[in-house]
C-alpha cells in the first residue's frame, strides 16, 4: 500500500479513527493490527519475516539484560546482529555476491555457478532491520532497557507509518509514545494534514512529471545534448528529493495524526553548504544511525589521521551498501566519502565556511557548488550501471553544442517547480507544518486550494513508486 | 473543536465544488484526450452499426506478403454485404477491457449483434498478471460515470491494477505453482513449475526450441476455474451485458496454433485446449451465447510468430476464421448472407 494511492486515502482516516476510539490499553493492538495488515498489503507472506525479526530481537533483548557475564550478552549480540543481517543479506545481497563470485570464478574457468535466488525483496527490509539492530545494540550496551511487552515491541518494529522508509527511529524516541494516552487535538490534526498534503504534493506533482523527463535522458542520454543531459541530472536531484522527502513527510503527518512525533529526515539539503552538513540535513535518521553505530565504534575521530579516513570511508561505502546490492551504489558512496574528506581538508585549511550567513551571497554560492557535486554523483545511484554512468560523464563533453532532442518541461511543471524551489528556500531550518501554521487564514487556505489542485489534477499518471522503497 | 472542523469540511467541500467546475471546463478534455484514448475506439461507431466485431490484435495483424491485408472483421463482411459491421479492436486487450468498451456504446446505437473473440490464451496466469493491465485499466479511470474532478483525483491516487512488474510475475509464479494439474491418466507433472522444468531441462531440443515449447507450457498448460478465473467473471458481465440491451451475442473462439503445441509438446498440451475450449463453450452455450469455435481451425504455416505464442494470423487464416465467424452470424441474419467464393 503505497502513500499515494486511493488504499491508503481510505486506510489512513479509518486507522486514525479506529485509533482514537479505542482505550489507550488497547490502542497498541489496533496499531500492531493496522500496521500488519499495512505490510501484508505488499506479500502476504513476508510478515513473517518482521514476525520472526522481532522475536528474535525481543528474545535476545530480554536475555541480554537478564545475562550477568558480557560474554553471554556478546553472544545474543552476535545472535541478533547474525539473524538481522543474515536475512538482509540473503534478500538483498544473495544475488549481489553470487553474481560477482560466478564472475570471479568465470576468470579462473571455472564453471560451477552459484544458482542465483528469485524471489521479490521484501519491502522496507533495510528500514526495519537498522531499527531493530539498534534496539539490541543499545540494551547490549545498557542504554536501553529491554522492552518486557512483546506487542510495543512488535509495534516498535512494524508501526506503519514508517515502517517501509523510515524514517528510522530509535526505540528510546518511538516507543514511550505507544504508551502515553495521545487525545484528538486540532493542531495534530491540522499539522498531521499540513505535512501529508505537502509530501503528496512534492512527491506526486513534482517527482512523478520530474520522473518522465529524467527518464527520457537515461534512456537515450545519446539523443541529447551536453546542455539537456545537465538539465535531466539536475532535474534528478530534486526528483530524488521530492520523492523522499514528499514520502518522509507524509510519515511523519500521518504518525501526527495520532500525536505520535517522528524525527525529521531532511532540512533543505539542497541549501547545504558542504557534504559534510548536506549529510546532516539529508536522510537524517540514517545518517545518524550510521554515526553512532557505525562511525563511533570505529572510533569517530578521535583516532590517527589514516584511521580516521578509513572510518570515514567506511561508513560512506556501507551506506552506499545499504541501499541496494549493486556496484553503482558502492561508488555512489564511496565518492560521498572522497568529496568529504577533500572538502575537510580544504575547508581546514582555508575556513570558508563560517562566515558566511543564511541567505547571504556566498551561502548561495556554496550551496550550489555543493548541489553540482551531489547532483553528478547522484548518476551511479540512478545508472543501472557503471558503464552508462560512465557513458553519461562521457556524453556531458561529447554533446556539446549538439542539436538533439530536447528536454521540454511543460508549463504547469515550471510554475509548481518554482514555487517547491520557493518554499524550500523559504523552509530553510523551518518545518512546513509550523511556517504554514504561521501563516494568516486566506493565505493558509490559499495554499490548500493550491496543493489540493494540484495534487488532484497535475499529479503525474504514471507510477513511480516511492525511489526508496526498493531499499 | 468539532465546530471548527465542520466549518472547515464545508469549506473544503465548496473549494472542490469549484475545483470540479475549473477541471471539467479547462482541463479535463485534454486529460481525456491524454489518458483516455480507449474512448475513441467507441466513439466512431456509428450509431448504424448492425454487427460489431470485438477482439484484440487478431482482428488487424497481416503478413506483409497477404494479398488481402484486411482484418477479420472485414473479411466478415463481405458475407454480410447488406450490414454495417464494424469493429473495436484493441491490442492486447481481453474481456475485462471489451466489458467496459462495451459498455461504453450509447443507448441509441441500433446495434444488433455484438461478437466477442474468445481468447484462450486470456485464461492464464501470465496474461491475467500481465505488466500491460495496468496501462489498460489506466485508460478507463477518467470515463467513469462519475464528476470529472472525482475520476481525476482516482487516477491520480492510482485507483487502478498497479501492480509492480516483480509483485506481477510473482503472482504468476505463485498461481503456476499452486494450480494442480487434474489430468485422467497418468500425468507426470503436478504443475507447470514442475512440467516447465522438466522441458527446460531435458535434452530433447535446442535452447532455442527448448524455450518456446516451455512457452507453449507456460502459456496453455492450464485448467480454467471457472468459479475464480476473473475472465470468466468478465466473460459473465458481457453475457449480461448483452442482456440488458438486447444483443445477439457471439464468442469466438479463436485458432490456436495446436499443430505447433502439439509437436512441440505433445498430446498432453493439446488435451488442456481442447478441454479448456470444450469447458468454455458448454459453458456459455447453456447462457444462451453463440460460441464459434475456431480453436483447431488454422493451420501451423498460417500463424504469422513462428517463434510465439499469439493469434496473429495470415490471409488464408484470417479468411479461415472469419467464414466460420460468418456462418455463426448466419443465426441472425441470415437473410443478409451472401456466400463468398
Amino acid at each position: 500500500m503505497l502513500f499515494n494511492t486511493i488504499d491508503f486515502v481510505i486506510f489512513l482516516p479509518i486507522a486514525i479513527f479506529l485509533y482514537y476510539l479505542i482505550p489507550q490499553k488497547y490502542r497498541w493492538i489496533m496499531l500492531l493490527t493496522a500496521s500488519y495488515y499495512f505490510y501484508m498489503s505488499w506479500k502476504v507472506e513476508y510478515i513473517f519475516l518482521i514476525a520472526f525479526s522481532t522475536l528474535i530481537d525481543y528474545s535476545t533483548g530480554i536475555l541480554m539484560e537478564k545475562s550477568s557475564t558480557k560474554r553471554k550478552r556478546r553472544l545474543l549480540l552476535i545472535l541478533s546482529l547474525t539473524t538481522n543481517l543474515g536475512l538482509l543479506f540473503f534478500f538483498k545481497y544473495f544475488n549481489f555476491a553470487a553474481n560477482n563470485l560466478n564472475e570471479f570464478l568465470d576468470q579462473f574457468s571455472v564453471k560451477q555457478n552459484v544458482p542465483l535466488m528469485s524471489f521479490l525483496l521484501p519491502v522496507g527490509i533495510s528500514f526495519y532491520t537498522f531499527q531493530t539492530l539498534s534496539y539490541s545494540i543499545d540494551v547490549y550496551y545498557g542504554h536501553q532497557k529491554a522492552e518486557k511487552h512483546l506487542g510495543y515491541f512488535a509495534l516498535y518494529v512494524s508501526f506503519f507509518p514508517q515502517l517501509v522508509a523510515g524514517p528510522i527511529e530509535r526505540f528510546s524516541k518511538l516507543t514511550p509514545q505507544f504508551k502515553v494516552k495521545h487525545v484528538f487535538t486540532y493542531d495534530n490534526l491540522a499539522n498531521g494534514l499540513r505535512l501529508i498534503l505537502y509530501g503528496l504534493f512534492i512527491k506526486m506533482v513534482i517527482a512523478d512529471n520530474l520522473a518522465m523527463l529524467v527518464d527520457e535522458v537515461y534512456a537515450a542520454p545519446e539523443n541529447f545534448s551536453s546542455f539537456d543531459i545537465f538539465k535531466g541530472l539536475m532535474l534528478y536531484s530534486f526528483q530524488i528529493y521530492s520523492d523522499f522527502y514528499g514520502y518522509s513527510i507524509i510519515a511523519i503527518g500521518s504518525a501526527q495524526l495520532m500525536g505520535i512525533k517522528l524525527m525529521d529526515n531532511f532540512r533543505t539539503p539542497y541549501l547545504a553548504k558542504n557534504i559534510s552538513e548536506f549529510w546532516q540535513r539529508w536522510h537524517i535518521s540514517l545518517s545518524t544511525w550510521f554515526r553512532d553505530y557505525l562511525y563511533f565504534p570505529l572510533g569517530g575521530n578521535r583516532v590517527s589521521k589514516q584511521r580516521w579516513i578509513f572510518n570515514i570511508l567506511i561508513v560512506f561505502v556501507v551506506s552506499g551498501l545499504w541501499h541496494g546490492a549493486s556496484w553503482t551504489f558502492l561508488i555512489w558512496g564511496a565518492l560521498f566519502g572522497i568529496v568529504y574528506m577533500i572538502e575537510h581538508f580544504f575547508n581546514k585549511s582555508i575556513k570558508i565556511t563560517k562566515e558566511f550567513k543564511p541567505y547571504s551571497f556566498g551561502h548561495f554560492a556554496l550551496a550550489l557548488k555543493t548541489f553540482i557535486i551531489v547532483t553528478l554523483i547522484w548518476v551511479f545511484f540512478r545508472s543501472d550501471s557503471f558503464e552508462s554512468a560512465m557513458n553519461i560523464f562521457k556524453l556531458l563533453f561529447e554533446n556539446i553544442g549538439m542539436s538533439g532532442a530536447e528536454l521540454v518541461i511543460p508549463n504547469f511543471l515550471i510554475v509548481f517547480f518554482s514555487l517547491f524551489i520557493i518554499s524550500d528556500l523559504l523552509l530553510y531550518n523551518k518545518r512546513f507544518d509550523n511556517w504554514l501554521g504561521n501563516f494568516p487564514v486566506i493565505g493558509r487556505w490559499a495554499v490548500y486550494g493550491v496543493l489540493i489542485f494540484a495534487i488532484i489534477v497535475f499529479a503525474g499518471v504514471e507510477d513511480f513508486p516511492f525511489i526508496y522503497f526498493q531499499f | 473543536m468539532l465546530k471548527k472542523i465542520f466549518i472547515r469540511l464545508i469549506i473544503l467541500a465548496t473549494m472542490l465544488v469549484v475545483f470540479n467546475f475549473i477541471y471539467g471546463k479547462w482541463f479535463y478534455e485534454n486529460d481525456l484526450k491524454k489518458h483516455a484514448k480507449i474512448i475513441n475506439l467507441v466513439s466512431v461507431i456509428p450509431n448504424n452499426a448492425d454487427i460489431i466485431y470485438t477482439g484484440e490484435s487478431s482482428n488487424i495483424t497481416y503478413r506483409e506478403d497477404d494479398l488481402d491485408k484486411r482484418a477479420i472483421s472485414e473479411f466478415v463482411g463481405d458475407f454480410y454485404p447488406e450490414l454495417n459491421i464494424d469493429d473495436i479492436t484493441k491490442p492486447a486487450s481481453h474481456a475485462g477491457v471489451y466489458k467496459k468498451l462495451l459498455e461504453l456504446i450509447p443507448q441509441e446505437n441500433h446495434v444488433e449483434t455484438i461478437v466477442v473473440t474468445l481468447n484462450l490464451r486470456s485464461f492464464n496466469a501470465q496474461w491475467i498478471n500481465s505488466d500491460l493491465e495496468a496501462a489498460l485499466q489506466k485508460s478507463f479511470v477518467l470515463i467513469q460515470p462519475y464528476p470529472p474532478l472525482f475520476n481525476r483525483f482516482m487516477l491520480s491516487f492510482k485507483n487502478y491494477d498497479n501492480r509492480s512488474e516483480a509483485m506481477r510475475s510473482d503472482d504468476i509464479h505463485k498461481k503456476w505453482s499452486r494450480d494442480k494439474f487434474i489430468m485422467p491418466g497418468d500425468f507426470q507433472f503436478r504443475n507447470v513449475i514442475e512440467w516447465d522444468y522438466w522441458m527446460a531441462n531435458n535434452d530433447m531440443y535446442d535452447k532455442v526450441k527448448s524455450d518456446l515449447a516451455c512457452h507453449y507450457i507456460k502459456t496453455y498448460g492450464f485448467q480454467i476455474d471457472f468459479e475464480n478465473n476473473p475472465r470468466i467473471k468478465d466473460f459473465d458481465a458481457i453475457v449480461a451485458l448483452a442482456k440488458e440491451r438486447n444483443w445477439n451475442l457471439v464468442f469466438h473462439l479463436l485458432a490456436e496454433n495446436t499443430q505447433k503445441a502439439d509437436d512441440l509438446v505433445g498430446e498432453d498440451l493439446i488435451f488442456m485446449m481442447n478441454q479448456n475450449a470444450e469447458k468454455l463453450i458448454n459453458y456459455y452455450e447453456d447462457k444462451g451465447v453463440t460460441v464459434i469455435n475456431n480453436l483447431n481451425n488454422v493451420d501451423d504455416e498460417q500463424f504469422i510468430d513462428q517463434d510465439w505464442t499469439t493469434e496473429h494470423y495470415a490471409e488464408k487464416g484470417r479468411k479461415i476464421v472469419a467464414k466460420n465467424v460468418a456462418e455463426g452470424l448466419k443465426k441472425w441474419h441470415i437473410k443478409d448472407f451472401k456466400s463468398v467464393e
